[in-house]
């Protein structure tokens, strides 16, 4: 019965508004099953065991074949001699910083939109103009605007970073039912608990998309940005070498590891979300029941 | 009263004449240098010139230590144009760079003044993979070929294309930079690769073949890099660019002899590019041809015409005068307080000996 | 009551200003709002070439841009960049999109496909489109090629996720309904969950294009012979800064144009839902 309740309220709860697509796996595939289903493990051993096949007859004399033992050889040597601390510290660090800052002002961007009126007729035709353009474009002009380093990189950051969270936080704010804004007002709620109390809470499943969404586009936007701005040290430089340097065994290494640190980042998004809305979520069922 | 005012007044003068004093002998913290060049290693490092000289001996560091001036290098993967950028936004003081690239500075209304030359007659090689059907330049119609735009290979390429009656337009001519380029032509991803002595590390490796060098066809197709200074650190601190131009000196002094030919491929040999690819590069004899400083005649004459091919392949909107651009001052107090004037050998617009 | 009558009227000759108006100057207001940021903007850009805030070559002034602009125009290369860089996104996208829809449909249709192959996929996913770059500059070089497969890729993601979202979102209540009336199973997909997985399959869309652009102009960044983002890397190499923004706001131009079109596209099809499903 309880697992009624739950799908039921898992789809019929108000609407997240139509913002970007959830990723992630359905939640009625969270397994009762006692066996964990090793099923999905099946693609992936075929074709390591055919990567090793073919490399052990083509492989290993240089060239773009490689062997697994040659990735993994790579792999040991880069964290053994401290090459992975060292890039891997500094995308993240990049990361975090334009993630930091671009939350932040897309956080206060974001309320500002959703709570004004006049702010959103003002600002939100341009914003989501701005919205539209690819990214990456902007790119040559950052650079040359905001100089050689870092300062660059994490004006590109924040701005990937802050455009999601904007937005979600707007829709958030805007989709909030006006139920709820009236019995707040039947209770005499100031301006200032009515968004701290109603709309922030109704608009926090919003947020965190954006967040989330925010974690990932600047995930990929460091990526780009070492691709495309002045070399320093970072993952995507790693990778970048990899292929300069015809090296596919660095290549393959630098791939896993940002495959690893986004499927890391993602989990840390998803983990906080839940403990957030969870007890949100507990609350509204103690309350239908 | 009268002598507190006095007191007060000599008092004041006392601090203006302090401060004067400061501000006229006010060193910067740092000196920056760009490299056009991207650099291998770390930290990173290059080599084939001069300037890679000063570099790797740390003579600009060891010269400037004592009054606590730093000297930091600062390396671009875009080469000449990511240069233009930095200089553009005062983020480097001198650039080491080569002719078009400063040339398109220039056009573009940067304030420069070039002191000396560091790298000169360098010439340009095409590559294409072993197994491949092109055999000369005329062969490259059609092909993709990878040239590094706005860079002082640019020109050159044109030129050597042109004698060959072909257009960059007949090409199908991606932008890469070196690193790329030597990528893309070892995976076969492009047909050609204009670019310079990075090609021998693929030759050496059994990655490519090089069907044409420039500097055969003479002087006229070869390129050109120098030591740049930007005009507002020049009014600044003439003092410091003097040391700075002294310093290169030196260093070309050392690059220009042939005793030290083994220990100078070593040293460049850091870059990445193996001591025997330097030793193709720079045949027994060239040391001195390929690093003197001077700013002759030839030197002139070349970026002239340097600035009228950007003209004409419309890489420039409107001309640019190359006269007042060359500060040779610097240069010739440096040739004379370390008695080198007869060093190197000054040559005339066609690139024959003078004297 | 005559001489409030006669009072009204002297106020209405004398120009006092009544209600009608201000809500006119308020409605007009209203109407010029959205371009205020975008008129202050451009003044100072304007004002700061003119006073010389910033160098030319870090900023060029809007009347360069805007000769560049007609320059490209004129000369047929603006129309040749803007057809190369459409077509590359327009055969990326599509393949991306419809091996997305197959690929989401059948994950979608079969829990035992979906079981094998979900996870690996979801693994994929994890490594951003950028992130192999490099891997496909080795694999296959730097010509056509190299774009469709990316572009294909970035497209693809957002398809298949949000195919197998769509098919999963369908509501209990309704497959049970169907159930009870003896749909077959293939009735039920095309009658029942096809129609609802619509408005979500038409996000996965305009998503998948959002990313096929984004791929496209990074791409054609790092390596390319032609193209919006050739004319980029093109100008930032001969320090044209003009041609760069130039390139950009065309780019910007058209994503933007796009965009929208998919964006009314998806919600045409959000709003033609039978009212039943509400």
């Amino acid at each position: 019965m309880a697992r009624f309740t739950q799908t039921f309220l898992s789809r019929n709860a108000p609407p997240r508004c139509d913002c970007e697509v959830d990723r992630g796996v359905n939640v009625e595939l969270a397994k009762t099953r006692r066996l964990p289903d090793l099923r999905g493990f099946v693609l992936p051993a075929l074709a390591f065991a055919i990567w090793w096949a073919v490399s052990a007859i083509h492989g290993g004399k240089g060239g773009l074949l490689v062997t697994p033992e040659q990735v993994w050889h790579t792999t040991w040597q880069q964290v053994t001699s401290g090459a992975l601390a060292k890039a891997l510290g500094a995308s993240l660090a990049r990361e975090a910083s334009g993630f930091a800052i671009g939350t932040i002002l897309g956080l206060a961007l974001g309320i500002s939109l959703g709570l004004s009126r006049l702010a959103t007729r003002m600002i939100g035709p341009s914003f989501d103009t701005f919205k539209q353009i690819s990214l990456f474009a902007w790119i040559p002009l950052i650079s040359v605007w905001f100089g050689l380093g870092d300062a660059a990189k994490v004006v590109f950051l924040s701005l990937a970073a802050l455009l999601p969270v904007a937005a979600h936080t707007c829709d958030g704010i805007h989709a909030v039912p006006r139920s709820y804004v009236e019995a707040a007002r039947v209770f005499r709620y100031t301006r200032r608990q009515l968004v701290w109390h109603v709309i922030l809470p109704a608009a926090l499943p919003s947020i965190f998309t954006g967040l989330y969404l925010a974690l990932i586009y600047s995930w990929l936007a460091t990526l780009g940005a070492e691709y495309l701005l002045v070399a320093g040290s970072g993952i995507g430089n790693t990778l970048i070498d990899g292929s300069e340097n015809f090296r596919m065994d660095l290549v393959l290494f630098g791939i896993v590891v940002v495959g690893v640190v986004g499927s890391l980042l993602s989990g840390l998004a998803r983990a906080a979300e839940r403990a957030v809305l969870k007890r949100r979520g507990g609350a509204l069922l103690k309350e239908n029941v | 009263m009268s002598f507190l005012r006095l007191f007060r007044s000599v008092a004041i003068a006392c601090a203006c004449g302090l401060v004067a004093t400061t501000a006229f002998a006010d060193k910067p913290a740092t000196i920056r240098i760009g490299v056009a060049q991207q650099g291998n290693g770390d930290p990173p490092t290059f080599g084939g010139s001069s300037a890679a000289t000063v570099q790797q001996q740390q003579l600009l560091e060891k010269e400037f230590a004592a009054d606590g001036i730093k000297v930091e290098w600062l390396f671009f993967k875009g080469a000449g144009p990511a240069v233009n950028e930095a200089l553009a936004d005062k983020s480097i003081d001198f650039a080491f760079q080569g002719d078009l690239p400063s040339i398109l500075g220039r056009a573009n209304g940067l304030k420069t003044r070039i002191l000396l030359e560091s790298g000169v007659r360098v010439g340009v090689k095409i590559g294409v993979p072993p197994d491949s059907d092109v055999h000369s330049i005329k062969d490259l119609k059609g092909k993709r070929v990878g040239l590094f735009r706005g860079t002082n290979l640019h020109t050159v390429a044109d030129n050597a294309l042109a004698k060959n009656g072909l257009e960059e337009r007949e090409l199908r001519v991606i932008n890469l930079d070196t690193a790329s380029a030597l990528a893309a032509l070892a995976s076969k991803g492009i047909d050609a690769s204009i670019n310079d002595y990075h090609l021998y590390k693929l030759r050496d490796q059994g990655l490519a073949r090089i069907i044409y060098e420039s500097q055969n066809d003479g002087p006229q197709f070869t390129r050109q890099a120098h030591l740049l200074v930007t005009d507002d650190f020049e009014h600044a601190h003439p003092d410091i660019v003097q040391r700075v131009v002294t310093t290169f000196v030196k260093g070309a002094q050392w690059s220009s002899d042939e005793a030290n030919r083994q220990a100078l491929f070593k040293s460049w040999a850091r870059s990445g590019v193996s001591e025997s690819s330097w030793n193709a590069e720079f045949p027994p004899g060239t040391l001195k041809w390929r690093n003197s400083p001077l700013v002759d005649a030839f030197i002139v004459a070349r970026y002239k015409a340097v600035a009228q091919d950007a003209l004409k392949l419309k890489l420039i909107r409107q001309p640019v005068q190359v006269d007042g651009w060359f500060e040779t001052r610097y240069l010739d107090n440096a040739l004379r307080t370390l008695k080198l004037e007869h060093e190197w050998t000054p040559y005339d617009a066609a690139g024959k000996p003078l004297g | 009551m005559s001489d409030t009558v006669i009072l009204h009227l002297e106020a209405a000759n004398n120009q006092i200003p009544t209600q009608t108006q201000t809500r006119r100057w308020r409605a007009l207001g209203w109407a010029l709002a959205p371009w205020v940021l975008p008129a202050a903007l451009f003044a100072l850009w304007w004002l700061g070439c003119e006073r010389g805030w910033i160098a030319p070559q870090i900023l060029p002034p809007p009347a360069r841009v805007y000769a560049t602009f007609v320059e490209l125009a004129q000369s047929g290369d603006l129309l040749h960049n803007t057809l190369i860089s459409l077509q590359r996104v327009l055969c990326g996208f599509v393949a991306g999109t419809l091996g997305g829809l197959l690929l989401g449909t059948a994950l979608g249709l079969s829990r035992t496909f979906e079981a094998y192959v979900l996870p690996s996929f979801n693994a994929i996913v994890q490594i951003p489109v950028l992130g192999w770059l490099p891997f496909l500059l080795l694999l296959v070089g730097v010509g056509e090629p190299l774009k469709y497969i990316l572009i294909a890729h970035a497209a693809l993601v957002p398809a298949t996720l949000s195919t197998l979202q769509g098919f999963r979102n369908v509501p209990v209540t309704l497959l049970e309904a169907s159930r009870v009336f003896g749909y077959t199973r293939w009735q039920r997909i095309v009658h029942v969950v096809l129609p609802c997985a619509v408005p979500t399959l038409a996000t996965g869309v305009r998503l998948a294009f959002t990313k096929a652009w984004l791929a496209l102009v990074v791409v054609e960044l790092v390596a390319s012979s032609e193209g919006l983002g050739y004319l980029i890397v093109y100008g930032r190499q001969l320090f044209q800064l003009d041609l760069v923004m130039a390139a950009v706001v065309i780019v910007g131009a058209i994503g933007f144009a796009i965009n929208r079109a998919l964006d009314a596209l998806e919600r045409r099809l959000r709003r033609g839902l039978p009212s039943a499903f509400r």
